[in-house]
C-alpha cells in the first residue's frame, strides 16, 4: 500500500481518496480532498496559502531539518519480506514517532518563546512611559514607594527578577 | 482555470472567444513553462526553429515562450512584450521553481526518493 501526499497540503492520501489529476504531459497531482482541487484549479501557489505544509515550512513554523525525517520515503525497490526485520520496525514505528511529535513540539515551543519576551519587553515600556495615566506625576513624586524601583540587573541573571520587582 | 464555458445551454451566458477558453484548456501550466524557460534561457525562440503550423495564428511563428501564446505577427508580438501582464509573467518565472511534487513531499516530512542499490553493477 503507497501512501501519497497531497500535491497542496502535503497530506497524507489513503487509497480511495482524494482525486488525481493526470495532465496531458503525464504529470501527476494528486489531491486528498476537493479543497486541495479546487485550489489548484484556481492556480493558488501552494508556498503562499496559509495552511500548507508548504507554507510552513518555509516560513519556518514546522521544524524542517531532522533525523526523523530520513525514514519515510518513496521506496522505488521493495525490500524481500524478513519476519524479523518486519517485526523490529513495527516497534521502531512507534518510538520514532514519539521522537518525531516530541521535537516538533519543542519547536514549536522555542519558537513561541521568542514572540513572549518581546511581549513582556513591550509591556514593561508601555508601563514605564505610561504610568501617569493611571497616577498623577505629583503623587508619585510624594510616595516614592509608588514609582518602579530601578534596580541594577546583572546580565548573567534571569530577567524574572526584574519582573517580579514590577508587579509589587 | 475558470472562464466561462463556451458550450453552455444559456446563450446569453457563454463566452466564444479564444481568450475566454485559453485560461480553461490552452494555456500551460507554470512548471512546463519554466522547464522551458531553463532550456533556453533568453525566453526567445527564434523564428526560423518553430514548426509552421496552420491552425495557430502567424502559422505559430510569433511566439511568447513566457504566456504561451501565440500572436498574428511581429508587431502584435512586440506590443505584448510591452504589457504589464507580460512583464508580470517574466518577473514570475524569473524567481524560485514552482511547487512540485517533491517539494510536497519534503514538506511532509518525506525523505528523497530511495531508488536502493543499482541493479547493474558496471
Amino acid at each position: 500500500m503507497r501512501l501519497e501526499k497531497c500535491w497542496f497540503c502535503s497530506s497524507t492520501v489513503y487509497p480511495g481518496h482524494g482525486i488525481q489529476f493526470v495532465r496531458n504531459d503525464a504529470k501527476i497531482f494528486r489531491f486528498c480532498r476537493s479543497k486541495c482541487h479546487k485550489n489548484f484549479k484556481m492556480k493558488r501557489n501552494p508556498r503562499k496559502v496559509k495552511w500548507t505544509k508548504a507554507y510552513r515550512r518555509l516560513h519556518g513554523k514546522d521544524m524542517t531539518q531532522d533525523t526523523t525525517f530520513e525514514f519515510e520515503r518513496k521506496r522505488n525497490r521493495p525490500e524481500r519480506y524478513d519476519r524479523n526485520l518486519a517485526e523490529n520496525t513495527l516497534k521502531a514505528i512507534k518510538k520514532i514517532d514519539k521522537v518525531r511529535s516530541d521535537r516538533a513540539a519543542s519547536h514549536i515551543e522555542k519558537r513561541l518563546k521568542v514572540r513572549k519576551g518581546k511581549e513582556r519587553r513591550e509591556a514593561q515600556k508601555e508601563l514605564e512611559q505610561s504610568i501617569h495615566l493611571v497616577k498623577a506625576p505629583q503623587a508619585l513624586r510624594e510616595d516614592q514607594s509608588l514609582t518602579l524601583p530601578k534596580i541594577k540587573v546583572q546580565v548573567s541573571q534571569p530577567r524574572s527578577d526584574q519582573n517580579q520587582a514590577m508587579e509589587e | 482555470m475558470g472562464g466561462k464555458c463556451p458550450s453552455r445551454k444559456v446563450k446569453k451566458r457563454r463566452y466564444s472567444h479564444k481568450t475566454a477558453r485559453r485560461s480553461k484548456f490552452l494555456l500551460k501550466g507554470d512548471d512546463a513553462v519554466y522547464e522551458e524557460l531553463q532550456q533556453n534561457p533568453g525566453g526567445e525562440m527564434k523564428e526560423a526553429t518553430l514548426p509552421l503550423d496552420e491552425d495557430l495564428p502567424g502559422m505559430g511563428q510569433y511566439y511568447c515562450l513566457h504566456c504561451d501564446r501565440y500572436f498574428a505577427n511581429v508587431s502584435v508580438r512586440d506590443e505584448h512584450f510591452k504589457t504589464k501582464r507580460h512583464k508580470k509573467r517574466v518577473k514570475q518565472m524569473m524567481g524560485p521553481a514552482p511547487h512540485t511534487q517533491l517539494d510536497a513531499d519534503l514538506a511532509a516530512g518525506m525523505g528523497a526518493p530511495d531508488n536502493g542499490l543499482k541493479l547493474m553493477s558496471m
